[in-house]
């Protein structure tokens, strides 16, 4: 059989639950973040710090632990970079510390903490999502929920175009290289080799769209019918469970943050 | 034998200008004949095989005056996706015809069926046949976008001969191509021709057109200037200075005719020439 080919198994539990399910998964930690976020333990978010020790324990129990970390190491550059220059940019508040031209206020602190470990949250959220899910297998289930099938089109091609994109910046830089543009060395040499590089990408991209609209129209696609489908995204039988997990921690931060909001 | 598109009298202007791409087009295409169009380029034909398709005006736009009937209906009266039933297409450019959303040839290839509503089981039996038919089965589970140029127009084919369509309008399919890969798409297309399939190929290489059309179509300066048998219109020396480019054994022809050595019927392949000099030596050598 031709066709069972091209379904994808998955033998972790985590891991095989229905893309949805893990969509659910992300809002809710999302909402979790963004709830932990604004309690603070002397003046600073503190909680959403160990909260966010929630994904490494989900990207284990889904066996990608080692590409979530790599994934992550990206990810903790930028938030790294969004923390200092929220801390030491922000004025206002208590001086907590200061050396040389450098001020640290407890204001700026807080906005550093705050924003930073939420990037890291809901940017490790999605991660996760994606080293479990091939987004072909999320665009099937968002249609089978009754997502358009135009949307979901949209949705895939956009993701395999900049894939697509990022091939074809290559053999266009690889072109310009042998025409004698410098691509390679320093900022400057790069940013000047950015232009000559960058229209063919854009330009060739905008002219092959009519192309592939006609072409996506010779086969079919604009056909009023029910289309079918040989990738099948199947249910791994764990979802009412994971959602009931994900509604019941959800339900405890949501009531811990209204009483300690009610509370004296 | 019946018809399967006919121009009548069909005048189309792209938006924003008012020079005609094609004008006065009348003709008829025959059901289970192969055309072949040739001429300059911006002679009209691409234009030509948009208005079949209905992709003109429909999709371009522009000023359409005259008819354009496949299987006696108007293109401008087919229901949206309807004419992918009836008239298969096929892109100059075989890059630009995947579809961006599947991972592998088999799935690629699949694709338009899923979009007809087809059943699973149904998908496979079709793809699986015509990727037979086509030969690319071994490149099933390979990624569209990682193949060369002439796969990746066997695949572009496969993907609208799965459909079933009656009516082919390929353009240029070879164009970028190398000899092997330009070899392996005529192979396919004459396979074609045998089902009794209608083809319309617009292509610059006659050799191979001389080989397997029927008929030839040719375009210059937006209008259908000459359509006739393809031993009739390539042997046509004065296309020539048209700027139509001719099969070479009928160049060759024309330029032994040119030195005085006139060959009875002028050959447009390789066979045809090698049958008139066999026939042209033996008589030669009976004489003497």
């Amino acid at each position: 059989m031709w066709i069972e080919k091209f379904q994808i198994k998955k033998t972790n539990r985590v891991a095989a639950l229905y893309p949805t399910t893990k969509l659910w998964i992300v809002f809710f930690y999302s909402v979790c973040s963004l709830l932990l976020s604004t309690v603070n333990i002397m003046g600073i978010p503190l909680l959403i710090i160990p909260w966010f020790l929630v994904l490494p324990i989900l990207a284990t129990l889904s066996g990608v632990i080692s590409q979530f970390l790599k994934a992550m190491k990206k990810a903790a550059i930028i938030a790294i970079f969004i923390f200092l220059v929220q801390t030491f940019i922000i004025p206002g508040g208590d001086l907590l510390f200061h050396f040389g031209i450098l001020y640290i206020y407890s204001d700026g602190l807080h906005t550093g903490v705050s924003l930073s470990v939420s990037i890291l949250n809901i940017a490790g959220a999605f991660v996760w999502l994606f080293q479990t899910t091939e987004m072909k297998e999320l665009s099937r289930a968002l249609e089978d929920k009754g997502m358009n099938y135009k949307a979901s089109y949209i949705l895939l091609s956009t993701m395999q175009m900049i894939d697509l994109m990022g091939r074809n910046s290559k053999i266009i830089m690889n072109a310009q290289r042998a025409r004698g543009v410098e691509t390679q060395g320093n900022l400057f040499v790069r940013a000047k080799a950015f232009f000559p590089s960058m229209v063919p990408l854009i330009l060739s991209a905008i002219i092959s769209s009519d192309d592939r609209a006609l072409a996506l129209s010779s086969k079919g696609f604009e056909i009023k019918c029910k289309k079918t489908h040989i990738l099948n995204v199947e249910y791994s039988g764990n979802e009412t469970l994971a959602m009931v997990i994900c509604i019941i921690i959800t339900s405890i931060v949501a009531i811990g943050r209204v009483l300690l909001w009610i509370l004296p | 034998m019946d018809t399967a598109i006919e121009f009548k009298d069909v005048t189309y202007c792209y938006p924003l200008t008012k020079t005609p791409a094609v004008k006065n087009l009348s003709f008829k295409i025959e059901k289970g004949k192969f055309y072949g169009v040739i001429g300059a380029n911006g002679s009209g034909k691409t234009t030509l095989c948009a208005l079949m398709r209905g992709f003109a005006p429909d999709f371009y736009k522009g000023e359409l005056s005259g008819q354009v009937l496949v299987n006696g209906k108007s293109t401008i009266d087919y229901e949206n996706g309807e004419l992918a039933l009836r008239i298969g297409y096929v892109f100059q450019n075989p890059f630009n015809q995947i579809s961006g959303v599947k991972d592998s040839v088999f799935e690629e290839i699949a694709y338009g069926l899923e979009n007809l509503g087809v059943e699973p089981l149904e998908i496979e039996e079709r793809v699986v046949t015509i990727m037979e038919k086509t030969d690319i089965l071994h490149l099933a589970e390979k990624n569209p976008f990682e193949l060369s140029g002439g796969q990746q127009q066997r695949v572009a084919l496969a993907a609208i001969l799965v459909l079933g369509p009656d009516i082919f309008v390929i353009d240029e399919p070879t164009s970028q191509l190398d000899p092997e890969g330009t070899e392996s798409i005529f192979e396919i297309i004459k396979a074609m021709k045998k089902e009794q399939k209608t083809i319309i190929l617009v292509e610059h290489k006659v050799d191979l057109l001389a080989e397997s059309a029927d008929e030839i179509l040719v375009m210059a300066n937006g209008e259908l200037i000459k359509k006739g048998s393809t031993q009739e219109v390539l042997s046509d020396i004065f296309l020539m200075e048209q700027g139509i480019q001719l099969p070479q054994m009928a160049i060759l022809s024309n330029k032994l005719k040119q030195l005085g050595i006139g060959l009875p019927v002028t050959p447009i392949t390789e066979a045809q020439a090698t049958e008139v000099l066999q026939k042209i030596i033996k008589k030669k050598e009976g004489i003497q």
